[in-house]
């Protein structure tokens, strides 16, 4: 089975061709460049180096969120489009979990980070024993303050993984000095590694029709925050 | 800390463009001041301080302007109707923190604890009918 998996939901872009294990091609970018304008011609690239027209694809995955709002809405429109046209069906994976995919075969425990701003982060946790991964924590927005204290009581080591693995590393190693950065080869979020984990669903049989792709935000611990000034904010309606 | 008074919104307009040389990509210039201040008269004079042949208007019911068409974009917000983190999330507004352009918020106040740390505000003061004081500060560099 021939999967290509788009992935465009946080700061980094990429996108990998599979046929069933084996990585025929992968392109990833981390440049801030606006996803929109890069992932097509990317896919374009990746298709044309590795000999593979589209019409060859079985089956496309692409990251569901949580992550960037413009960013998982562009990944998934362009799978959705490919794979409406084609007939396909698509895989959606968490983004947390195919962040942790990029840690396969590593014996260890793996929170992956993305930046939420405002001290906040998406995060879950999970635990590889050889090729089985098991989900310690649900995906969810939390502080970075929380993040400490559910971290602090893992066992070691806890490898960060994700763009915010950077942030979460210099402000909790002192505190936790069981964290571990990886190197950059594993630390983004790979397509190669969103693959991996859709394979896995779809060995299960979990797919979706391109109808179905939807992004699954989630949401951000705002009760302890309240943005609105509204004393400075003027009484007459605009 | 920079201050400049301003005596119309073609001064207004004119100490903007005036400022605009010094600000870099990655800059968010976090606005106060209420209504009929000459915010967007402001924006109007950065970009065409930045070299920006866009035309700008008042982002109050799009929430975001985009102006592209020259070296630096300028992205222009207005968090007048923007009342939690949920709403700021979807407008995209973190999408572009970090990028490739300028960020210039109108009712930032709205929006003060999402601001970044290393913002720069721009406070514009009314004095009389036609005259406004203006002063710009963070950063380290103003």
């Amino acid at each position: 089975m021939k999967l290509l998996a788009v992935d465009t939901s946080s700061i980094t872009a990429s996108c990998a061709l599979l046929e069933d294990k084996k990585l025929l091609g992968e392109f990833f970018s981390n440049v801030k460049l606006t996803h929109s304008q890069t992932i097509m011609p990317m896919v374009e690239s990746l298709l044309k180096q590795t000999r593979v027209s589209l019409e060859e694809i079985d089956a496309f995955a692409v990251t569901g969120g949580p992550g960037s709002f413009t960013g998982l809405r562009i990944g998934l429109a362009a799978v959705k489009g490919m794979a409406w046209a084609l007939e396909r069906p698509c895989i959606t994976v968490s983004t947390l979990e195919a962040l942790a995919y990029n840690l396969y075969g590593i014996d260890c425990v793996v929170a992956p980070v993305l930046d939420a701003r405002c001290s906040q982060v998406y995060t879950a946790l999970f635990r590889w024993e050889g090729e089985r991964i098991t989900r310690l924590e649900e995906d969810d927005a939390i502080s970075l303050q929380n993040l400490k204290n559910r971290l602090k009581n893992v066992e070691k080591p806890v490898f960060l993984v994700g763009d915010g693995a950077e942030m979460c590393y210099n402000n909790l190693c002192q505190e936790i000095p069981h964290l571990r950065l990886p190197s950059p080869a594993l630390i983004w979020l790979r397509s190669s590694a969103l693959g991996a984990a859709a394979l896995s669903y779809a060995a299960d049989g979990i797919t979706v029709s391109p109808a179905q792709l939807a992004p699954c935000y989630l949401r951000l611990p705002q009760a302890q925050r309240e943005l609105l000034a509204k004393k400075n904010k003027g009484v007459k309606e605009k | 800390m920079i201050e400049y008074i301003s005596h119309s919104t073609k001064e207004t307009e004119a100490f903007a463009a005036s400022l605009a040389p010094r600000l870099h990509a990655g800059d968010i210039l976090a606005c106060r001041g209420g209504m009929g201040m000459g915010k967007t008269a402001f924006a109007r004079g950065l970009a065409q301080g930045l070299g920006l042949r866009d035309q700008v208007s008042s982002p109050t019911f799009a929430l975001i302007q985009e102006y592209t068409d020259g070296n630096i974009p300028l992205y222009h917000f207005d968090m007048y109707r923007i009342s939690g983190l949920e709403e700021l999330y979807s407008t995209g507004f973190f999408d572009y923190l970090d990028g490739d352009g300028i960020l210039y918020i109108e009712w930032s106040e709205n929006i003060q604890d999402a601001l970044p740390w290393d913002h720069l505000t721009l406070n514009i003061q009314r004095i009389d009918e036609d005259s406004r004081y203006i002063t710009l500060e963070g950063g380290g560099r103003f």
